[in-house]
């Protein structure tokens, strides 16, 4: 789940994302406009595979996905500047009927495919269908729960055409929702909401060979081990806002170990010095770097912001009791947790579950206990619950990173005399366990990265009982009548000062029964090579921004 | 034709890993539907990607239907964006939206390079260490071969990969550290990405076939119809060269064989080492996200390679041995 | 996992052969260093005061690199200490001998114990049950065992020790090398004179293969035996490195050797030392098992001289 990012749909009518990026390397600031056109980038990535197919995919608006397809909005991401939504091939980003229902958006003039047909409404109407059919589930689903009809839709192939999507001309696409959503415009981010023309939908091989509307175009498709993609000689820049189009050729190398990644970033020879990693750098690699002049200004940290936390399973055995959930909060080691990370480069130690950053967010700490801990505070309270011998299964993914981390636990918690088996698997069981309806652990670490910048995309997927298994992230199976109602309400209140309250409010409510220990606020670190410019990392979300990268020219 | 006769044993023997991989992998906690989900996921869309998986049905059922679409094709899902996988079908990966045939003739050519020229190499030097030291026994040659041999079989392979590629790679500079590049795309390229992995897997496995080779050599020399020979004056070259390889290669080839099956599971570690995408990276990559169809499909494709091994090397044998009878085939 | 060597026959003094071996008696006595301080682990780290598990922070420095010179080393920490944990590498490694020996031992006792019951009953009984036993491990041979000890880990319950499981799994997986080398022999011996007098004198099945069979596979097994430990070794730390093998924080060589490869920049004696351990003990057995084969393998001795 590291690499998971939740992102729940919220009416927030303001992004008061705090800014700054001070982090970001100074070399940024060479950039004279336009230049940095041409040349061969190439980017390191640890999956074996990339699926561009819009309807299956997850992809950040700013990653990989975003260089080859366009949607109906995006973000607009910069160094040290607050995350925003775009029009993308839409004029504007949307505009609702007066009771909140019904969002309209207008194409821009002149769009095309890379073949040279013209981007229509009716296309963006057929993406979004076809994300409804069971063959290409996988994506980011939050449109299919608000649109009319979408909980029974079946997609196009089966299906029929769903009726609330209208497109009354080729420059028109209306949405009508079950009721009043302010956040539309965000989810008309998504990568469903990308063009699929109907005539050139190949369900089997889209995947791998997408139509098109970016500045690239994928020219070849090795399965598993490189990807390449190449300029769209449609995509005018005139068009576009967010999107830089710098290299001539972007190439995905695939399956490559995070190490000898960033060992080869650090070496900066040859071909690498056009490379960047898509994938954090190991911590071994980050002390490496910290000697090494020439790597240390190659290497972007992002501020705090992604929490991870310790989740204790409150319907295990001794962690019923509260008492018990307690003594792990001051038992638990943040310092050793923070080391095996990285040290201070891996994060800031956390106390709260609203993470930097996040408007609204109030600092406290019900369980001072210093940042090793209070061993002895653990024990007394382990006593008044009357546990003497408590043994704990601690589930971990079988990487080594996610080992060192849960070690680091597991040695804190021995020290109040509590007795932790490791126990490893791999990722796909691992998330499986957490968010299934079969929750054989009793606790485990993990991150959550909130696609949307908000204090309720901190709360209540982690915390709403409806989030607890069936693939909700509710890994604690934490549930409490009182904070269910705080939710509701900070979720219906369009005031978002009001809002923020509230969500500060629930925040201490649930580390008061302490269904998780928060650890860390992380911060991501990436290297590029030093012929690559405009790499940046903003504060939200904490990933590079592939559409602004562009290279030196030589 | 032996061949022949063994295939209803070989169909059995596939039948039965296939059965096993199923049930092993079945049992696991993760449910592969859960992965096709989407986020958010809702209990009705997780059946419905469940049952177009086929995933919904019992084992044994999903099984049966595997076995038949090896006969027959299978059909996923239903309409346009319906999945038709051709007979003969050994699954269809729903995560990397591709048939499970394909992806193992994708991947196999980097597995096949590595090994293949790194099988060459140290075959080379193997039994040319092995010749050596037999021939100079007792001599400081032969003991320095044997001690060097038994190093090699000693060192981890992947801790002398990861060195390689640290020294020559990074320290060095001197060869790429990974990356595969196709044969057909630029044949020097492609040797050169693979110098690494090929000299350091010769190495560690020379050594066998130096020690193999050396013992057989030995015991070769000492037989009547050797002795007749350097006794009616033929060359100490061409007796080694003419009667004595010939006997040594024998075990030499069934080794070698036996080695060649078994490349896939050597294949896990080194592909991850040198970070190539073959069918070891598949493999381990579709265990951790219970790809069940790719689990199966890579498992019967590593047990088939032993099985071709095996007849291979009874081929070799009889050209090797002309009174190599049928007996060997049980051999 | 599996070695291929030629069978040796029953030799009049091994033990003399064996004593003359350099290379064998410096082998010989590497693992009986190892096997005592395997055994005295506690005792040794305890020395040192010191034990695997406690972390100090206060070694390494905020990015979690060892402090001091080459690791960390020191009166106090005499290897040094693990990067990002603090803990001592030299109370590490001497556990993880422990880790090694158990797991290579008790698999190679298990995949002897089942291979020469397999390869004698093929041998002696033939016919089908041979040809299927044969086909058996021709299969296991070219077996992804690796990706069953990956599912297993999954699968099985938390409370069972992850050890037990790994010396289940590579020994159920390395018997069919043994099994192949005693199937030829008993093949062999069911020639012998010897054997097939007793048997035309009316010796049962159990007796034939108790007395007539058994002591003549005993040095083919014990040499066997000897080989198979390094390769049962290695593979235990294969599946550490791996992060499938013996779960943190239970010392493993193969698992450091893992963590330090990231570290071999900035802190190579990281991965020297739990690196040199296990080629040492792999060595040791290699050539100790060596100067066994041939101090009982008349041939090859004969020969030597």
């Amino acid at each position: 789940m590291r690499r998971t990012r939740g992102f729940t749909a919220v009416a927030l009518s303001a992004m008061l994302l705090m800014a700054g990026c001070g982090a970001n390397a100074a070399d940024d600031s060479d950039d004279a406009g336009g230049a940095g056109k041409g040349g061969k980038l190439t980017v390191l990535s640890a999956s074996t595979d990339i699926n561009f197919d819009p309807a299956k995919s997850q992809n950040l608006a700013i990653t990989t996905l975003g260089l080859v397809l366009r949607r109906l909005t995006t973000w607009d991401i910069q160094p040290g500047k607050t995350a925003q939504v775009v029009p993308d091939l839409a004029t504007d980003t949307g505009t609702a009927s007066d009771d909140g229902k019904t969002w309209t958006f207008t194409l821009k003039d002149g769009l095309k495919y890379a073949d040279g047909t013209a981007i229509t409404t009716a296309d963006i109407k057929y993406g979004v269908e076809r994300s409804f059919a069971a063959e290409l589930s996988g994506g980011l689903g939050y449109h299919k729960g608000l649109l009319i009809g979408g909980d029974t839709y079946q997609g196009p192939y089966t299906g029929g055409d769903l009726a609330s999507i209208e497109t009354p001309d080729d420059k028109t696409i209306v949405f009508k929702l079950k009721a009043a959503y302010g956040d539309w415009p965000w989810i008309a981010s998504m990568p469903a909401f990308t063009p699929v023309p109907k005539a050139k939908d190949d369900p089997k091989a889209y995947s791998q060979n997408p139509v098109a509307s970016g500045p690239y175009q994928v020219s070849s498709y090795q399965q598993g081990t490189a990807v390449t993609l190449t300029r769209n000689p449609n995509w005018d820049a005139a068009t576009d806002s967010v999107r830089t189009g710098g290299p001539d050729e972007v190439v995905f190398q695939l399956g490559q170990d995070a190490t000898v990644a960033a060992q080869r970033l650090i070496a900066d020879s040859g071909d690498d010095r056009d490379a960047f990693g898509a994938g954090f750098v190991p911590p071994a690699q980050l002390a490496q770097i910290e000697q090494n002049a020439s790597a240390k200004q190659r290497l972007v940290t992002s501020d705090a912001g992604a929490l991870s936390y310790l989740a204790l399973n409150t319907r295990r055995g001794a962690l019923k009791d509260v008492k018990v959930r307690q003594a792990i909060q001051y038992a638990v080691d943040k310092s050793a947790y923070q080391v095996a990370t990285g040290g201070a480069a891996g994060g800031d130690l956390a106390t709260t579950l609203i993470t930097p950053g996040i408007p609204g967010r109030a600092e406290y700490d019900l369980y001072p206990a210093g940042e090793s801990g209070d061993v002895a505070k653990a024990k007394q309270l382990l006593a008044e619950a009357g546990q003497t011998a408590l043994s704990l299964t601690l589930l971990s993914e079988n990487d080594q990173q996610s080992l060192a981390e849960a070690q680091a636990i597991q040695q804190g918690l021995q020290r109040a005399g509590i007795t932790v088996t490791i126990k490893p698997a791999d990722e796909t069981t691992v998330t499986d366990t957490l968010t299934g309806d079969k929750p054989d652990f009793d606790i485990a670490v993990s991150s959550w990265q909130p696609d949307f910048p908000s204090a309720n995309g901190n709360i209540q997927p982690l915390f709403a009982t409806s989030e607890i298994g069936g693939g909700g992230y509710n890994i604690s199976r934490y549930s409490n009548a009182e904070v269910d109602r705080l939710i509701e309400q900070a979720l219906a209140t369009t005031d978002p000062a009001a809002a923020q309250a509230l969500w500060a409010q629930a925040d201490k409510r649930i580390l008061q029964d302490a269904p998780v220990v928060p650890l860390k606020y992380n911060k991501n670190s990436f290297l590029h090579g030093s012929n690559v410019q405009n790499f940046f990392v903003a504060a939200f979300p904490a990933y590079p921004n592939y559409l602004k990268v562009t290279l030196k020219n030589r | 034709m032996t061949a022949l006769k063994r295939l209803p044993g070989v169909l059995g023997t596939l039948v039965v890993i296939s059965l096993l991989t199923f049930a092993v992998f079945y049992l696991l906690p993760a449910d592969p539907a859960q992965l096709s989900c989407g986020r958010p996921c809702t209990p009705d869309r997780l059946a419905q990607a469940s049952a177009f998986m086929g995933y919904d049905k019992p084992w044994f059922q999903q099984y049966l239907d595997f076995l038949g679409g090896i006969v027959t094709g299978r059909h996923f899902g239903a309409g346009r964006a319906a999945v038709d996988c051709a007979a003969p079908c050994f699954g269809w990966s729903f995560r990397l939206n591709a048939p499970v045939t394909r992806l193992l003739l994708d991947r196999a050519p980097v597995t096949f390079s590595i090994a293949g020229g790194a099988a060459l190499l140290w075959l080379v030097i193997g039994v040319g260490a092995g010749v050596l030291a037999a021939v100079r026994r007792g001599t400081a040659i032969d003991r320095s071969a044997m001690l060097l041999s038994t190093v090699g079989v000693s060192a981890p392979s992947y801790l002398v990969g990861l060195l390689g590629i640290l020294l020559f790679g990074f320290t060095l500079d001197m060869v790429p550290v990974g990356g595969y590049i196709p044969l057909a795309e630029s044949p020097v390229d492609w040797a050169w990405h693979l110098i690494l992995p090929w000299t350091v897997l010769a190495l560690l496995n020379a050594a066998v076939y130096a020690r193999l080779t050396r013992g057989q050599m030995i015991e070769v020399l000492g037989e009547d119809y050797i002795r007749t020979a350097r006794a009616k004056g033929l060359r100490e070259r061409r007796v080694i060269g003419r009667h004595g390889l010939r006997n040594v290669l024998i075990p030499v080839v069934t080794v070698f064989g036996l080695d060649l099956g078994t490349l896939l599971g050597g294949a896990v570690i080194t592909e991850r080492v040198f970070s190539m995408q073959g069918l070891g990276a598949l493999l381990i990559d579709a265990v951790g996200t219970v790809d069940l169809p790719v689990i199966v499909g890579v498992t019967l494709f590593s047990a088939l390679l032993v099985i071709v091994a095996n007849v291979l090397v009874d081929l070799v044998y009889s050209v090797l041995d002309p009174r190599v009878g049928k007996e060997t085939t049980s051999r | 996992m599996v070695v291929d060597i030629p069978p040796p026959e029953l030799a009049r003094h091994p033990l003399r052969q064996l004593a003359s071996d350099r290379w064998a008696v410096a082998g010989g006595a590497t693992i009986v260093v190892f096997l005592l301080i395997a055994l005295a682990a506690p005792l040794l780290s305890g020395l040192e005061g010191h034990d695997p598990y406690t972390y100090d922070l206060d070694a390494v420095s905020d990015t979690g690199a060892p402090l001091g010179f080459g690791g960390g080393i020191s009166v106090e920490h005499w290897f040094g200490v693990e990067p990002m944990t603090g803990r001592d590498l030299f109370a590490i490694v001497v556990h993880g001998a422990r880790t090694s020996f158990l797991v290579g031992f008790a698999a190679t006792a298990l995949a002897v114990l089942i291979g020469v019951a397999v390869g004698l009953t093929a041998g002696y009984l033939g016919g089908w049950y041979d040809r299927l036993v044969s086909r058996f491990i021709d299969v296991l041979f070219g077996f992804p065992w690796l990706v069953f000890v990956i599912a297993l880990g999954a699968i099985a319950p938390a409370d069972l020790p992850k050890q037990l499981l790994i010396i289940l799994v590579i020994g159920l997986f390395g018997w069919p090398g043994i099994a192949r080398v005693v199937r030829g022999q008993t093949l062999a011996l069911k020639q012998r004179t010897f054997v097939v007098a007793a048997t035309a004198l009316g010796a049962g099945p159990g007796h034939l293969l108790r007395h007539q069979y058994l002591p003549n596979l005993t040095s083919t097994i014990i040499v066997y035996s000897t080989m198979t430990i390094p390769g049962m070794i290695g593979a235990e730390a294969a599946l550490s490195f791996l992060g499938v093998g013996v779960p943190p924080p239970t010392p493993a060589w193969g698992r450091t050797i893992g963590d330090a490869v990231g570290w071999v920049q900035t802190d190579p004696m990281f991965l020297v030392f739990p690196g040199t351990a296990l080629f040492l003990i792999t060595l040791a057995f290699n050539l100790f098992g060596d100067g066994l084969r041939d101090a009982l393998d008349p041939r090859t001795r004969g020969l030597k001289r």
